[in-house]
């Protein structure tokens, strides 16, 4: 099929409406998928983007817990294609209209908007998850779905063992049929030529858009968590359905074989510096794979030395709107906006849109939430145990500052 | 012996299936609009539903959705002198679509197969539909 007829052919459910509990305190006031990543990006504008792409312009938005900041950018910065011509990215809140409650899983929040599949009426449904950064054209998933007339071909990749345990672990034969799914199993099952790897599911499933239906309507029916990897994709391996497994790592060229779930405070804080090294997973350079954003219009980014202190900024993503004066930034995201006085010392940290680090401060390791006001002198993340007390602090010890806290002497 | 309720504006139609399911020995309970079944499914908790689709009111479909709403367990056959809703995905929470015809047989099978079914699912204790 050529660029228009998977687009015709194709309706995308972008899974957006989870709580991101773990990702608190960064979801305290917004949707996961709004939290700031990369400097200029929202977590959502990699799939979206990986949508665009793809050619695919039919795009439902579910959106659910705090969807305010998420509306809001989807508004400003993805309000470019054309409804009058049958391609559109909408944002739906729940509607209702089959059941008098909130999303009680993924696959529920898909079966909850039955009418936008009969609105659409689509032959294959792609349903994808606003948490993830990856680069896939998934158009080459819907090829491989098509070409073997599967039900259900879900996107999987390789992990560890320990990485499985959280994830959906997929067992396929030698054609690439599922054989067995477990999700979140204590003891993954393996790969049988890879020690200590498994096959996992990324969340990216393309569907037959009537076995979907189905299947959801057999799930909403049954005792159930309403979930795509705990209750749907069992329930369709054990009855006569066709379940393939799309293996990014073998099927896809090397740029596109990095995937990660942002989930965790940790993971995100992993994820973004990923983008810093000699050699990132991630190319946001690449001229053939735009992510779109917006930022409004901010000025350009200005170092400049001040008050005897040179400004640097090494390893870093400066965004635009940020001001250094006299500051020095190692390995770390600055968003749009940050300003940082002289003498600060920035190690390893994200600091999101317009947050101000006063003259001598030294940061490490530090999540740092918009609009926060890091005082004069201040310490984060250069002891721990004492950070530990006061704010959010992950299992591998990064600092992570809510929005709205505010710090002694904020007053600054 | 099961509970049967049947939605139907057409007080002709609703006295054919009761004739015909009390003759096969099942208790039949009557509604004439989408709101009333509504109140007999919570207050008498019928075994199986056959709902006709056009109706005043809110039609068949719409009171499909809030069945599902109320127990989405409970079976329900569609039942409506048009084929065309059968495509509706709206109308696959149903188990059981049957178009009116002259003919009843079709509706007492469904009716035998749907029981049967939901027997089947309480004693395996699946609790899934047949898809």
């Amino acid at each position: 099929m050529n660029h228009r007829e998977w687009n015709e052919s194709t309706l995308v459910m972008l899974l957006a409406g989870g709580q991101g509990e773990r990702l608190y305190p960064l979801t305290k006031r917004r949707a996961k998928p709004a939290v700031p990543f990369a400097g200029l990006y929202r977590i959502v504008d990699f799939t979206l983007s990986n949508c665009l792409n793809s050619g695919l312009r039919r795009v439902f938005v579910l959106t659910q817990h705090k969807s305010l900041s998420l509306d809001r950018h989807l508004r400003v910065a993805w309000s470019i294609l054309q409804p009058d011509m049958g391609e559109f990215i909408q944002s739906v809140p729940p509607q209702l209209s089959l059941v008098s409650r909130w999303y009680a899983g993924t696959a529920d929040a898909v079966f909850q908007n039955l009418d936008l599949l009969e609105e659409e009426r689509a032959r294959y449904t792609l349903i994808v998850s606003g948490d993830h950064i990856y680069r896939m054209d998934y158009r080459e998933m819907l090829q491989f779905h098509a070409d073997r007339d599967a039900d259900l071909t879900v996107a999987c990749t390789e992990v560890s063992v320990d990485e499985a345990t959280r994830m959906g672990v997929i067992q396929v034969d030698g054609e690439a049929h599922i054989r067995g799914f477990a999700e979140k199993p204590t003891h993954p099952a393996t790969l049988p030529n890879r020690a200590g790897r498994c096959l996992a599911s990324m969340g990216v499933y393309v569907f037959k858009t009537e076995a979907l239906v189905r299947s959801l309507i057999a799930d909403a029916k049954s005792e159930s968590t309403h979930d795509f990897g705990h209750d749907v994709i069992p329930s369709m391996l054990s009855s006569a359905r066709r379940l393939c497994a799309f293996d990014v790592i073998e099927r896809l060229p090397p740029t596109q074989r990095y995937w990660q779930d942002v989930g965790t405070l940790d993971s995100y804080f992993e994820t973004n510096m990923d983008l810093l090294g000699a050699n990132p997973p991630f190319n946001l350079f690449d001229p053939g794979w735009a992510v779109r954003t917006h930022i409004g219009h901010p000025p350009p980014a200005l170092l400049r030395n001040a008050d005897g202190y040179e400004a640097r900024a090494v390893n870093c993503i400066v965004s635009p709107g940020c001001m250094l004066s006299g500051a020095q930034v190692f390995n770390s995201v600055l968003s749009p906006g940050v300003q940082i006085d002289a003498g600060a010392t920035i190690e390893s940290c994200i600091l999101m849109p317009n947050v101000r680090v006063g003259a001598g401060a030294t940061l490490r390791r530090s999540i740092v939430d918009e609009n926060v006001v890091i005082p004069p002198g201040m310490q984060l993340g250069c002891d721990v145990d004492a950070d530990r007390s006061r704010y959010t602090v992950t299992k591998s010890g990064v600092v992570v500052v809510g929005e709205g806290t505010l710090l002694g002497g904020s007053s600054w | 012996m099961a509970r049967i309720l049947i939605v139907d504006d057409e007080a002709h139609q609703r006295l054919l299936y009761r004739e015909l399911l009390e003759d096969e020995g099942h208790l039949v309970l009557e509604a004439a609009d989408g709101a009333m079944a509504l109140e007999i499914v919570r207050r008498e908790t019928p075994d199986l539903v056959i709902l006709d689709i056009n109706m005043p009111g809110p039609d068949g479909l719409q009171t499909l959705r809030r069945l599902h709403d109320l127990n989405p367990r409970l079976a329900v056959i569609l039942n409506s002198a048009y084929a065309a809703y059968k495509d509706q995905f709206v109308s696959w929470l149903a188990d059981a679509y049957v178009t009116k015809s002259s003919r009843t047989d079709d509706m007492i099978a469904t009716v035998h197969a749907v029981l049967a079914q939901r027997g089947n699912n309480r004693v395996a204790q699946s609790g899934r539909p047949h898809a």
